[in-house]
């Protein structure tokens, strides 16, 4: 297969391949983590931090985007797992997933005070922006990170503009969909058929992460 | 089947917004008493978060600056380090068999793959009445009536307690003192590195924040740019109009020929002036700004031309995308 813009530059099925591997490795390594933290482990704490720190702040930093404020979304992120990491279950998802669902969450929670506190609106968030400044890149981040975000960032050039920039506002501008219709000057049903389709795209593309594609 | 007024269709509808938490409250409360009740839509809204979740890996790791990673890594240990200790001595812990290591082992050795639990074997009064020897045999026995009756071995064994009890605190305590002085010295002996890395920091940001500024403003005026072709380029013009701030976002376009040069220009009813020539990323896109006083109803499109790698005072090709400012 020929690598074209939209799509990585490599056979599909060996990706597959790879993150079905890598992430039985991943998964067990942070599952164990985990679980000793559960069990009161302090040091599995700082070893989790160690491992997801660097997503988890740019997740953070992506949302808040206030420096000042950054470090302490992080460190409530990691605390909250700490307190929480009796009750993680693997069954429900990966502990990556679980602990990126936490961030954003904090990250939207910490906008929204600010917000509040300035009685200013919330700013919306540049959809193009995204994918702009996430291409730039980081060399030092790992391989199957890199990778994973290859594939994460082509999808979303596969998915037109305007819905990408409904589904972007949505997920990391924390906006309800009236906000965004708001926002936009589009029809409420406009953004609900976007961002409707901008997601089934999105999981249909990134089906090869999980090495099931239908 | 329908719940709280609504049906499984329009349920399913709405998973999509509901994985991205952007429904309205009435609409999610609508939605989520329906998916207990339906198989179909769990299973469909489970999978649209796993997706969703997934758009966290297409931001690119921002390493943290190395002063501010391990304070918050020292001030997070040192937490859970404090909180995890137990709140009271556990007097009822099975007896530990009298080989068996004492000391305080939460060290986890992620590289061996242990995943035992390792949790502190604590002394403890119950613990310590096993150290003493051979107390249960039989030929001690005349030894055990004669010390039992000596006041002296019962405020030995008392002062014991206390003073083992009392080491294990300080340890306890100490550690976690030097945790947190640790943290305290990282802080301040990199104060000159932080306040470097604060200024340049400051910078960056104050860069975005004007980025932000002039696309997400109250009175930022927004044209789309469109044109065809097999791999469509797409771009927008957001214009601050306050402070005459002109961003423009393209995406998809196609290199430019050697010695050739994309120029943008701001279109109005009687002249075409140039916003700047720019080449695009190896990805096909690009960001241009600039500044440019225009009154507010002066501009009537925004287009891009292939120009020569100097530009031109005035286009010289037909643009080959363009967008009317029809308003927002």
């Amino acid at each position: 297969m020929n690598p074209t813009p939209s799509q990585p530059p490599y056979p599909l099925s060996n990706v597959a391949a790879l993150y079905s591997n890598g992430d039985d490795a991943t998964a067990m390594l942070d599952a164990a983590l985990v679980q000793r933290m559960a069990k009161g482990d302090e040091h599995a704490l700082g070893a989790l931090y160690d491992r997801w720190h660097p997503l988890v702040h740019a997740v953070v930093l992506r949302i808040v985007r206030q420096r000042d404020d950054v470090d302490d979304v992080v460190e409530e992120v990691f605390w909250q797992a700490w307190r929480q990491a009796e009750r993680f279950q693997t069954a429900r998802g990966s502990v990556q997933t679980w602990l990126l669902t936490i961030a954003r969450s904090r990250a939207l929670d910490k906008v929204r005070a600010l917000t509040r506190l300035r009685e200013e609106p919330m700013d919306g968030v540049a959809g193009d922006m995204v994918v702009q400044l996430a291409a730039e890149g980081d060399p030092a981040m790992d391989a199957e990170a890199e990778e994973r975000r290859t594939i994460v960032l082509a999808a979303m050039r596969d998915i037109p503009v305007e819905q990408r920039e409904a589904l972007e506002l949505g997920y990391f501008g924390g906006l309800s969909q009236s906000e965004i219709a708001e926002r936009t000057g589009l029809p409420l049903g406009t953004i609900k058929t976007r961002m409707r389709l901008a997601m089934l795209k999105l999981r249909e593309r990134l089906q090869v992460l999980r090495g099931d594609a239908r | 089947m329908t719940s709280y007024g609504m049906s499984h269709e329009a349920a399913r509808e709405a998973l999509a917004a509901l994985a991205l938490d952007a429904l309205d409250p009435a609409e999610r409360d609508a939605v989520q008493g329906h998916v207990p009740q339906c198989a179909e839509c769990r299973a469909e809204l489970a999978s649209l978060r796993e997706a969703a979740s997934e758009l966290t890996y297409g931001v690119a790791p921002v390493p943290m600056p190395e002063v501010h990673r391990n304070r918050v890594r020292s001030r997070l240990v040192a937490r859970a380090g404090a909180e995890g200790a137990p709140a009271s001595p556990i007097v009822d812990r099975p007896p530990v068999a009298l080989h068996r290591h004492t000391g305080e082992h939460r060290h986890s050795d992620l590289a061996h793959g242990e995943a035992v639990d390792r949790a502190p074997a604590r002394l403890t009064p119950a613990s310590l009445q096993i150290m003493i020897p051979h107390a249960s045999q039989p030929p001690q026995l005349s030894f055990w009536q004669r010390a039992v009756r000596s006041p002296a071995w019962w405020v030995a064994i008392a002062a014991s307690i206390v003073a083992v009890s009392s080491l294990y605190s300080l340890l306890k305590v100490s550690t976690q003192r030097d945790t947190l002085t640790d943290a305290y010295q990282m802080a301040a002996s990199d104060k000159a590195t932080r306040r470097s890395v604060v200024d340049s920091l400051r910078l960056v940001v104050e860069d975005r924040d004007r980025v932000i500024a002039n696309l997400t403003g109250p009175q930022v005026a927004l044209v789309t740019l469109t044109a065809a072709g097999a791999r469509v380029p797409a771009a927008r013009m957001f214009w601050n109009q306050p402070v005459n701030a002109w961003t423009f976002i393209a995406h998809n376009l196609p290199a430019p020929k050697a010695g050739r040069t994309y120029q943008l220009w701001l279109v109005t009813a009687t002249e075409k002036i140039s916003a700047g020539t720019f080449t695009p990323s190896v990805n096909g896109d690009a960001i241009v700004h600039a500044t440019y006083v225009l009154p507010k109803d002066a501009l009537a499109a925004v287009a891009v031309t292939d120009e020569p790698a100097a530009g031109s005072p005035q286009p010289t090709t037909v643009p080959f995308i363009v967008g009317s400012n029809s308003g927002r």
